[in-house]
């Protein structure tokens, strides 16, 4: 796979990386702004991917491009809604860290 | 621009992206952390630019870095508790989340290098004015949702943010 050439490969292999990277700053933060941190990690991986297959594989077609402007509009959104329930957790319980809020455990 | 500096600028700019993202979710203080998120989208809008998507790298520095940044960094300014260096910054799930991640890498990297995908050679085009477009044309439906979106994003998130009525 080691070539002189860029290809599709090298940005799939990159995205894999920085999506697990993402899934362990999810799995393993105890901040809730941390957690929303790894995810908007997650959904840059997926746009490099978007954008490496829109390249690679059909760049006549605008899907790839059209596709990474809407995951980037749902990831403001979903930023803004997420930030604003962490502020609310953090009024309600006094603390930020998701392991500590734990009302509904049996 | 030859191959071989493509190659070298690719890198440059996939290592760098892969630290700063390491570095997010392992450093222990959260502003640190919050900043780190800076070269890491801006490596990623770097590598829009060698996919030759500019009109989605300047997207990406406006949106990723001026915006979510900026909200990140307020909120932790907002939350207090998590200046406080004590505080264990990961779980007890800590090391089963790096066997997780490992599985999801290893996994996603093998079926990737095993696969071999349908390549063209045609040239990208690469103007703004194509997506606009394609935006306001073909993809108007999705548009307009993700604008619709947006506004119930925005009264969603004053609704809950707000404090009590009083």
């Amino acid at each position: 796979m080691i070539t002189s050439h860029l290809q599709l490969e090298h940005y799939l292999v990159v995205a894999a990386l920085l999506f697990a990277i993402g899934t362990y700053g999810v799995l393993a933060r105890r901040n809730a702004v941390a957690v929303l941190m790894g995810v908007e990690l997650m959904l840059n991986a997926a746009n490099i991917n978007f954008l490496a297959f829109w390249r690679y594989v059909d760049p006549g077609r605008l899907e790839g491009q059209v596709f990474v402007l809407i995951i980037i509009t749902v990831a403001a959104a979903e930023a803004a809604v997420g930030l604003a329930l962490v502020l609310n957790i953090y009024r309600t319980f006094g603390t930020a860290e998701v392991d500590r809020v734990n009302t509904l455990k049996g | 621009m030859t191959a071989t500096v493509e190659l070298g600028l690719f890198v440059a700019i996939a290592t760098t992206l892969l630290v700063s993202g390491a570095a997010v979710v392992a450093a222990r203080n959260l502003v640190r952390a919050a900043f780190w998120l800076l070269p890491c989208f801006l490596s990623v809008a770097g590598l829009f630019v060698l996919l030759g998507a500019y009109f989605l790298a300047a997207i990406q520095v406006l949106i990723y870095v001026g915006a979510i940044m900026l909200l990140l960094l307020f909120v932790l300014m907002l939350t207090r508790d998590i200046a406080e260096p004590q505080a264990a910054a990961h779980n007890r799930q800590a090391g089963w989340a790096i066997v997780a991640a490992g599985l999801v890498a290893a996994v996603t990297v093998g079926v990737v290098s095993r696969y071999s995908w349908p390549l063209t050679l045609a040239q990208a085009p690469s103007d703004a004015g194509a997506i606009g477009e394609a935006l306001l044309r073909t993809y108007l439906l999705p548009f307009e949702v993700a604008s619709v979106l947006l506004l119930a994003a925005i009264i969603g998130a004053i609704v809950i943010a707000r404090s009590e009525p009083t």
